[in-house]
């Protein structure tokens, strides 16, 4: 047996899915309280929040400006069509909003929640005939398609529907995580604990803030999600997010490849875990969305006190967007720690024994899944 | 004019012995980098004085030296010695450059490299049979050192191991050059070859018979292929590059100049043996180096096989397969320095060398993306895939020689496809899937592993990508080293005739 430097392969504490739950319980936090831990979850939300600040307009943009165009050409150009803008897009100078449509079609997929059961609704169907009716009157092409293919365009309008509901989730979590990097400078915030009570407070904020949807076809504005389906931030959508990006994700094909056939994927959607909570964050795109795509945006952004840790670690610039990877996903334990905070169903300081068996279920249930998720980045 | 391809790495030596007190190991290694470029230089000087045209020895020099003993130094170059010689001068120069961090004797090291890369020019060039068996000992010893210094664990084991092995092999050629003088009654050592009137059949199967153990050893030619993977493990990267490059070469040159040469009738009696003696061991080497878990070894096997094709050749004896052997002895110079400096290059960054331990190290942030790329590249080629070098000279070797004895070459042609079959079985465990340098004991933790490997810096990758860079230009144009071997070769091919008919008095 060869000897293998330890300093080459370094493998973290993975803890037990008894060790997460007892953890949750108590209140600690899953990632552990350092000071780089600081920098780098704070940090990479900073970027972040730039990037899903760009990813919400252009999800906005798009749900709103390009409904139902058979062709959206321009669609990531955000309407500005001036030959720099164009050249820049061509030549790659731009943010990866494809990136963005993978997570949009996650969650359509995953389909969990109340928004995707608005979607398969009565009230839903009834929009989406008077939209295709309005909209076919004057566009050939679709009046074409719609007798041939009935579920098309209600298909495209519940893209649109989705699109616009994680354009809007991610405007608030934009603005969260660049609040939470002005917090952290103004000395606000100064420990991982306080990071995800800052988050969970920004959640908790925010929870109920309706969720709607409409489009404009010639002259009339047209609800696609009408405040009268009552479809709220934290239930309707930032839940079902957390399930179909976090959790459940889909397998891409890369180095590491997938056989369905031979049941290596399973066939019960409710078991996926290739979430970016599972993601390795080496770019063999063996789980998750390709992480590469969202690992250059933040590139883009990344303050300079993290860019200059990066210097000093590993390969420096040459794996750098690995380490960007293994920072987002401490920030996005940070997340998912302050969701279950502020979603345990009785406060965790009770006493009365069904509340607290109650809260341990709760936790069991979260800890069972995070137990086999890319828990070495924690310690 | 060819002396100066000995003169020029021997006074290196020299130079390098007599520098006065204890210099830096970079100078050493600057001095001896210019004195290996001024022998590349000069072997292209030569290359450029070169008659192709001309299948006789060229550019000759003699000066009588033991007269009694028959030893003459007398130097000469053909088509077949000349392809040799500046695969010699640049392999030698790769393995100065990619020798880094000589922690003891550098100029010891940089001495012995500079006296191998002599002696084994001395042993292509001389036109005596008792001056090309001095260097071809002559080289024996600083190899030897420079396993047994520089070598890894067990350096002692594969140094002792490699030197028992060709002193034996010296001692037969030795044996049978001594032999045949006796033997012919004539002690002038010359090339000229042996004919049935000048030596019966049975003392010629005699002589040759030594002579193909002898340099059957250096080749090495199954079963005496035992000290080679021992040797290429356990020396360093570039020992390695020059054992497998240049090295070989001299068992292989030998089969051709000296059995082939010497005794064309008893080779084409025993012809048909050694065709079948060329597959066993291009089989064997094949399906040794699949057994293998250690990526040098690996290497090391399919030495073994690729050195069968070039006995195949010479057994077929047509002017094609000739060709093909001057080809493939080039070209697997080329390729296997390749591989072993990719090998080293990632033993350096993992320290291991294990395909059960490394995975993924094509991983384009924190693996050896480019390694694994040139890796690649040098498998194919070794495979034989069209366009590069090995493709040309097994084609030849093959084409020349299937019509001679179809089934040695058919059984030649498995062992090719099968250097395809190892090589992709270590391209698939080492460089494909999820990077790791560690046995996969617990899935889940394998997959979670935080891998750290020093990036290879650009530098590092400058001698495996020359050499990458000329299998392609061979494979893809293969004209010029064509155009330079093809008469010698097909000279030889007409040897039996030629003696026959000299001894006959049929040219009189």
């Amino acid at each position: 047996m060869p000897i293998i430097s330890a300093e080459l392969v370094r493998s973290g504490g993975m803890p037990s899915a008894a060790e997460l739950e007892a953890s949750l319980l108590a209140g600690h936090t899953l990632l552990s309280n350092t000071a780089e831990h600081l920098i780098e979850v704070v940090d990479v939300l900073e970027s972040y929040g730039q990037v899903l600040d760009a990813y919400s307009k252009n999800l906005i943009f798009q749900a709103e400006q390009q409904f139902l165009l058979p062709f959206p050409l321009f669609k990531y150009l955000d309407g500005d069509k001036t030959v720099a803008k164009i050249w820049r897009h061509l030549n790659h100078d731009r943010i990866n909003f494809e990136y963005a449509e993978y997570c949009m079609k996650a969650m359509l997929w995953h389909g969990t929640g109340g928004l995707d059961a608005y979607l398969d609704s009565e009230p839903f169907a009834a929009n989406c005939r008077a939209i295709i009716g309005r909209k076919t009157r004057r566009d050939p092409l679709l009046a074409l398609l719609h007798p041939v293919f009935r579920g098309f365009l209600i298909e495209l309008i519940r893209t649109a529907a989705t699109t616009s509901a994680l354009g809007q989730f991610w405007r608030v979590m934009s603005d969260l995580f660049l609040d939470l990097a002005a917090a952290e400078a103004a000395g606000r915030v100064g420990s991982i604990d306080a990071v995800v009570e800052f988050i969970k407070d920004g959640l908790v904020a925010v929870a109920g803030n309706p969720i709607t949807y409409a489009v404009e076809i010639e002259g009339e504005r047209m609800w696609v999600l009408p405040p009268e389906a009552g479809l709220t931030f934290l239930a309707d959508v930032a839940v079902p997010y957390v399930e179909a990006v976090f959790l459940r994700g889909l397998p891409f094909l890369g180095t590491v490849s997938f056989n369905a056939q031979a049941q290596q994927i399973s066939p019960d959607q409710g078991q996926f875990a290739y979430g970016a909570l599972y993601a390795d964050p080496l770019p063999s795109m063996g789980a998750g969305i390709p992480p590469s795509l969202l690992m250059q945006d933040m590139y883009r952004h990344l303050p300079e006190r993290l860019h200059q840790l990066y210097r000093q670690r590993g390969r420096g610039e040459g794996d750098v967007r690995v380490k960007i990877c293994m920072s987002f996903q401490k920030s996005m334990f940070c997340v998912t720690n302050a969701a279950i905070r502020g979603t345990f169903p009785s406060p965790l300081s009770s006493g009365d024994p069904a509340e607290q068996a109650a809260n341990r279920a709760y936790a069991a249930a979260w800890a069972s899944r995070l137990a086999v998720a890319r828990t070495d980045c924690l310690d | 004019m060819l002396s100066l391809l000995l003169l020029i790495p021997f006074a290196g030596a020299l130079l390098l012995a007599l520098w006065p007190g204890r210099p830096a190991e970079g100078r050493m290694r600057t001095v001896t980098l210019v004195v290996l470029g001024l022998q590349l230089a000069w072997s292209l000087v030569v290359l450029a004085r070169f008659d192709p045209a001309n299948s006789a020895m060229q550019l000759q020099e003699s000066l009588p030296w033991v007269e009694s003993l028959g030893l003459e130094y007398k130097l000469g170059v053909d088509g077949l010695s000349l392809p040799l010689v500046l695969i010699n001068a640049a392999l030698t120069l790769v393995s100065a450059i990619c020798t880094r961090d000589i922690d003891k004797r550098p100029r010891v090291y940089f001495l012995l490299l500079l006296v191998i890369s002599g002696s084994v020019n001395g042993a292509f060039l001389a036109e005596n049979l008792l001056l090309f068996f001095l260097f071809y000992e002559l080289e024996l010893i600083p190899l030897w050192g420079l396993i047994a210094i520089w070598g890894g664990v067990n350096r002692a084991y594969a140094a002792t191991k490699f030197l028992i092995f060709t002193a034996v092999s010296g001692m037969l050629i030795l044996g049978a050059f001594l032999g045949l003088a006796l033997l012919t009654g004539t002690a002038d050592f010359s090339l000229t070859p042996i004919t049935g009137e000048r030596l019966a059949m049975g003392s010629q199967l005699l002589l040759l018979g030594a002579l193909l153990i002898g340099f059957g050893i250096k080749v090495p030619l199954f079963p005496f292929h035992n000290w080679l993977p021992d040797a290429h493990t356990q020396a360093s990267t570039p020992v390695s590059v020059l054992l497998a490059g240049v090295l070989l070469k001299l068992g292989t040159y030998g089969l051709l100049r000296f059995c082939m040469g010497l005794f064309p009738e008893a080779w084409a009696l025993l012809a048909p043996g050694l065709a079948i003696w060329a597959a066993v061991s291009v089989l064997f080497g094949s399906l040794a180096a699949i057994a293998q878990k250690d990526m040098k070894r690996m290497v090391a096997y399919s030495s073994v096989g690729h050195m069968g094709y070039i006995l195949l050749a010479a057994a077929a004896a047509t002017p094609i397969a000739i060709l093909g052997a001057v080809f493939q002895m080039v070209s697997h110079g080329l390729i296997s320095a390749l591989l072993f400096l990719l090998v080293g290059i990632v033993y350096r960054k993992t320290g291991t060398r294990d395909l059960t331990v490394l995975h993924g190290l094509l991983n384009p942030e924190r693996g050896l993306p480019f390694t694994g790329t040139l890796m690649i590249v040098g498998v194919m080629a070794s495979a034989g895939m069209p366009g590069m070098a090995g493709f040309i000279s097994e084609f030849m070797v093959f084409r020349g020689s299937i019509g001679a004895f179809p089934l040695a070459t058919l059984l030649s042609m498995v062992g090719s496809g099968l250097t395809a079959v190892y090589f992709l079985l270590l391209v698939n465990r080492a460089f494909f899937g999820r990077l790791a340098v560690t046995p996969p004991i617990d899935p889940v933790v394998h997959g979670r592993l935080d891998v750290n490997l020093a990036a290879v810096a650009p530098r590092e990758t400058i001698p495996a990508m020359a050499l990458a860079v000329a299998v392609f230009a061979i494979g893809l144009l293969p004209y010029g080293l064509g155009r330079l071997s093809e008469a010698a070769s097909t000279a030889m091919v007409q040897l039996p005739a030629l003696a026959a008919a000299v001894y006959s008095g049929g040219l009189g």
